[in-house]
């Protein structure tokens, strides 16, 4: 019962949280103050994480139809938004616009990934999924295909595979064969259809389902596995690094051989042996209310109520606007959890002025540049800082 | 005593043969009346149960095997021809100055095209029902390889550098990029809707893809069909251009230089009222033109003239001086020439607005055709010698290539290809299938509407008492012999009274078919037609768990809640194998205000994935949105009571289905009910 009523207070919240969040993006062009680079313990063999700046936001100002701004995808020289009335896409410095009236099938996206196959642009909208190949929107919907739902939370392209997780379970569409798969808790080890977050990664499928925690799809022996939180306590992780942190998943990320779970109660890892729990009171977590994960290599990005936090499981850099005004800071922690034996344990904060657009982050990307946000307050652009 | 016993006898027996002549006569007058749907077919019983057998010794005995030549390439130095022989599942290596086969190399089922590598070493050819690629070693004339493509492999084009081998998957509508160091498929592309022809640019950077069927819109708006357009360089798709109001865009051909794009087109009025077929109120025929500039137009010029059509469009090639374009017409065996220079001279001198009127001017066509050239029996694809100087023509139903000279503009000679002699009645049946002469002014012919002998994918407005009623789906005429009656309405009870009299009233417009072409033409469609197999979802009668599930589905008795279904609410009632149709009429509630009252012929489903869009006139998109959004009271089967994935088996289910004869399955022989 229990359960029940969190999952549903929930859902509720994160119903609102989509629908009727209020904007507040700050643009601010003051320079910041720079440091160079933040260097993770000497010794650990691995790359420095990256830090962020020179903040630039993006809002109905500037051309984006809707400040809440639910996910974003770098797509080479261009950049896809999906907002709440329309999908914008940034492309020589101008923001372009795409609605129903241009084929979408809802102005709600909230979920965007490319394929790197073909290019194809897939979309998940809270009406169905589009496929926008070269100009050209392609709707599939649960009344016209194998979609099992039409709330799409999320979408990923894996091969010729795309994958998506949807309010009537995840869905599964081959672009080869063009049959589609549905898996719900008929035919999968999930405790309701409601999913929320998928990814691929090391040839497996990572479902985030809504009280199923993940579950892990072998995609050549189409066999599953799923992982709950074993101390089945909805309040707290009772037993640390037993497995995922809470069975109410929100997100999977793999990158670096690392699968990252997030939950409404804090970040998981797993390197197919150990799990290990990350909470903001013991690592540099902006919030244990994490909306999205994004990995790019060993970096994972997390999207929480409070800020948007990065790390690489041994170090933080965790970025929040300040309340007052458009400033902010990048908050650096050179340690993965406070628990961990690491010689340096300070914290170290960079004013930022101007930062992110809003605390409460939903999306993000990276490339080799250019880290993207999408806040409730509209889109912001951060730089890497050599 | 003796003698007066045996002329008893014989009156006897004369009695009795005149009794039997006369009531058998009678009798067969009767059943041939009926059957034909006339009252003076003449009473010959071979002339059905001879040439309408679909298996066995008989029909072995009046039936040949053709060659069927169907696309064809030239070696560099004009010393080979390759032709591909479509039914004879071979390529057909030609010595066109001895006019010679010289190897046939077998490939795999029913072979589309075939491309050449630069260094002429390799032939490439398509295998449409094998789903693959044959490598062919020109100079050991043996399949070295076989690449895997997607479904219905049809045109080819290789790289600019010759690395990659594009292939056009019709039935999947994809593109499959094959890297020809390893054999493999490295991505697929999405297309446009059947897709078949393509062209490499002369620069190497960008590959058209033509389309034969529309894109799926809902009945009333204006029909498109894409154009696919890959950028070569990076592998992706840079475009999709919708062409308005064309399908059927078999071919593509760029000039020379560079600036412009051909492309074969139809031009269906599919949304007027078909009572009036002069004035191209029916079909135009024609080119697509697209300017290969930023901004390039978009031109549709019509090769028809005001009162001779020239149907069925297939190929087109350009000589490598840019002059003339060649275009082969099947529907009326005829190769047009038009003068690139004038069409160019046409467009420059011309308005927008001017340019807009010429895709409906049926006169225009005399400022740029310079030339008709008669060929033999359905002209396909086309081939040009490396100096332009001759043009080789593949006749699929003469089982011939015909050489014309681009300069004189005539036939100089042609290649027997060594086909069986004889024209069989089922071949007659086909040429009279594929040929438009039997119709008012040569507008279209059975295969216009029915290619591949398939349908086109159009909801027609036909001509009846009431304009604008009883929207009427084409559908498909695969195997069909065995499922009478015919029509939506099932008004025709066999195939004979479809293509009879009504054929000439409703659609002709012209003299109906004499009985002799008629028997051969429903000689042709009873037993000439099969299904292609199913590679895409049953390729061995092996069903997926879905699939099985959704089998359980299409035969349950009782619904999720343990409610008996009424067996005439259950879909295996109405839709038995195996043609999936219990050849009656139905009322399944989806008669539209626009219908008369009626019930509907049950539709048989075998291969039934390939024919979008679904309902009697073409409502449902796709097989889900027949329940989804048009099924929703339960009155075309119980499926109400379904999650979306017993739907999702149920339609997987569907889609595996497939001929009997892939099945082993011997089905009942034609008798239609007297």
């Amino acid at each position: 019962m229990r359960k029940t009523l969190q999952k549903n207070s929930l859902q509720k919240a994160v119903a609102v949280i989509l629908c009727g969040i209020c904007s507040v993006a700050v643009i601010n062009s003051q320079p910041i103050a720079e440091k160079s680079t933040v260097k993770t313990n000497p010794k650990d063999d691995i790359k420095p994480m990256p830090v962020y700046g020179h903040w630039k936001n993006f809002t109905t100002k500037e051309g984006l139809p809707n400040d809440h701004a639910y996910c974003v995808r770098i797509d080479g020289k261009r950049v896809l938004v999906g907002t709440h009335e329309g999908m914008a896409v940034y492309e020589d410095g101008k923001w372009t616009t795409y609605t129903t009236k241009d084929g979408l099938a809802h102005n709600g996206v909230v979920s965007i990934d490319v394929s790197e196959l073909t290019g194809d642009v897939w979309i998940g909208t809270l009406g169905g999924l589009n496929r926008w190949s070269a100009g050209k929107f392609e709707t599939f919907n649960q009344l016209n295909s194998g979609l099992p739902n039409d709330l799409v939370y999320c979408v990923y392209c894996d091969g010729k595979d795309v994958w998506t997780a949807t309010g009537g379970g995840a869905g599964h569409y081959d672009t080869y064969t063009k049959q589609w798969e549905i898996f719900t808790e008929k035919n999968a080890p999930m405790h309701e259809p409601w999913t929320y977050g998928v990814s691929a990664g090391d040839g497996k499928i990572f479902i985030a389902a809504w009280g199923g925690g993940v579950i892990e799809y072998t995609t050549k022996t189409k066999q599953f596995k799923d992982y709950t939180d074993p101390d089945g306590e909805m309040e707290i992780d009772l037993l640390p690094d037993d497995g995922p942190v809470h069975d109410i998943t929100t997100g999977t990320t793999y990158g670096d051989g690392l699968l990252w779970v997030s939950t409404y109660f804090g970040l998981s890892s797993y390197d197919g042996t150990h799990w290990k729990g990350y909470f903001d009171h013991d690592s540099g977590l902006a919030s244990n209310f994490i909306n999205f994960v994004r990995a790019k290599g060993p970096v994972v990005f997390i999207c929480s109520d409070k800020g948007l936090s990065s790390t690489n499981g041994k170090s933080w850099v965790t970025y929040k606007k300040n309340d007052k005004n458009g400033d902010g800071v990048a908050i650096i922690k050179n340690y993965g959890r406070i628990d961990d034996s690491t010689v340096d344990k300070t914290t170290k904060e960079l004013p930022m002025a101007p930062c992110v657009a809003h605390n409460f982050v939903i999306g993000v990307d990276a490339d080799d540049q250019f880290l993207w946000v999408a806040t409730e307050g509209g889109v912001s652009r951060g730089e890497l800082l050599k | 005593m003796k003698a007066s016993r045996i002329i008893s006898v014989i009156v006897f027996l004369s009695v009795l043969g005149l009794i039997i002549y006369f009531t058998g006569g009678k009798w067969a007058r009767t059943h041939v009346n009926y059957i034909t749907a006339t009252g003076d077919h003449p009473l010959n019983c071979l002339s059905c149960h001879l040439y309408t057998q679909k298996s066995g010794f008989i029909y072995k005995l009046v039936n040949k095997k053709y060659l069927s030549p169907f696309n064809l390439a030239v070696s560099k130095d004009g010393s080979r021809l390759y032709v591909v022989a479509q039914e004879d599942n071979s390529l057909l290596v030609v010595d066109p100055q001895k006019r010679k086969v010289l190897n046939r190399i077998s490939v795999g089922n029913l072979p589309h095209s075939v491309i050449l590598t630069n260094d002429g070493q390799k032939a490439y050819v398509s295998n449409q029902w094998s789903d693959n690629v044959s490598v062919i070693d020109l100079a050991s004339a043996k399949v070295i390889d076989t690449l895997n493509t997607g479904n219905g492999p049809a045109g080819l084009s290789l790289s600019a550098d010759g690395k990659f081998l594009y292939v056009v998957d019709s039935y999947s509508s994809n593109i499959s990029v094959i890297d020809l160091n390893t054999g493999e498929e490295r991505k697929r592309f999405n297309s446009g809707n059947n897709p078949t022809g393509a062209e490499l640019s002369p620069d190497g950077k960008t590959l058209y893809v033509t389309s034969r069927r529309a894109l799926i819109a809902p009945y009333g708006e204006t029909i498109e069909t894409e154009l696919t357009v890959v950028d070569e360089g990076i592998q992706r798709i840079r475009d999709r251009r919708n062409i308005e109001s064309a399908y059927m865009m078999e071919n593509v051909a760029f000039t020379p230089t560079g600036d412009m794009a051909m492309i074969t087109m139809i031009r269906p009025k599919n949304l007027v009222p078909s009572i009036q077929v002069e004035q191209g109120w029916m079909m135009t025929y024609g080119l697509t033109i697209i300017e290969q500039k930023e901004n390039g137009r978009v031109i549709q010029l019509l090769l028809d003239e005001p009162n001779a059509y020239y149907s069925d469009p297939f190929d087109i090639v350009i000589t490598p001086d840019g002059k003339k374009a060649f275009i082969s017409h099947s529907g009326v065996n005829t190769i047009s020439v038009v003068n690139i220079d004038s069409v160019r001279s046409l467009i420059s001198k011309s308005s927008p607005e001017q340019l807009n009127s010429y895709s409906n001017n049926l006169g225009i066509s005399s400022r740029y055709v310079i030339k008709r050239i008669k060929t033999g029996a359905d002209p396909k694809g086309l081939a040009l010698s490396s100096d332009g100087r001759l043009l080789y023509v593949a006749e699929q139903l003469e089982d011939r290539i015909s050489v014309i000279n681009t300069e004189s503009l005539e036939t100089v000679g042609s290649i027997k290809l060594g086909g069986p002699r004889i024209v069989t009645v089922a071949r007659q049946g086909r040429r009279l299938f594929n040929n438009s002469g039997h119709t008012f002014q040569n507008q279209f012919d059975c295969y216009t509407c029915h290619p591949d002998m398939h349908e086109d994918g159009l909801v027609y407005n036909m001509a009846s008492k009431d304009m604008g009623r009883n929207l009427t789906n084409t559908q498909s005429l695969r195997d069909i012999g065995d499922t009478p009656p015919y029509k939506w309405n099932g008004k025709n009870q066999t195939v004979y009274k479809q293509d009879g009299m009504r054929f000439s009233t409703v659609l002709t417009r012209t003299e109906q078919f004499n009985y002799k072409d008629l028997d051969a033409l429903t000689a042709y469609i009873i037993t000439g037609i099969p299904y292609p197999p199913n590679l895409q979802y049953n390729p061995n009668g092996e069903l997926t768990e879905s699939q099985l599930r959704g089998k359980a589905m299409f035969e349950r008795t009782k619904d999720s809640y343990g409610n008996v279904i009424p067996e005439n609410n259950r879909c295996i009632t109405c839709h038995t194998p195996p043609y999936y149709t219990n050849l009656k009429m139905a009322y399944v509630k989806t008669l539209a205000v626009t219908d008369d009252s009626m019930l509907f012929d049950t539709p048989h489903l075998n291969n039934i994935y390939a024919s979008p869009p679904y309902l009697h006139d073409g409502r449902a998109a796709t097989l889900e949105e027949i329940w989804t959004k048009y099924g929703t009271e339960d009155r075309h089967g119980r499926i109400n009571d379904m999650t979306k994935n017993q739907l999702n088996d149920l339609v997987d289910y569907l889609k595996s289905l497939r001929a009997p004869t892939y099945d082993n399955i011997v089905t009942k022989k034609f008798h239609a009910k007297n």
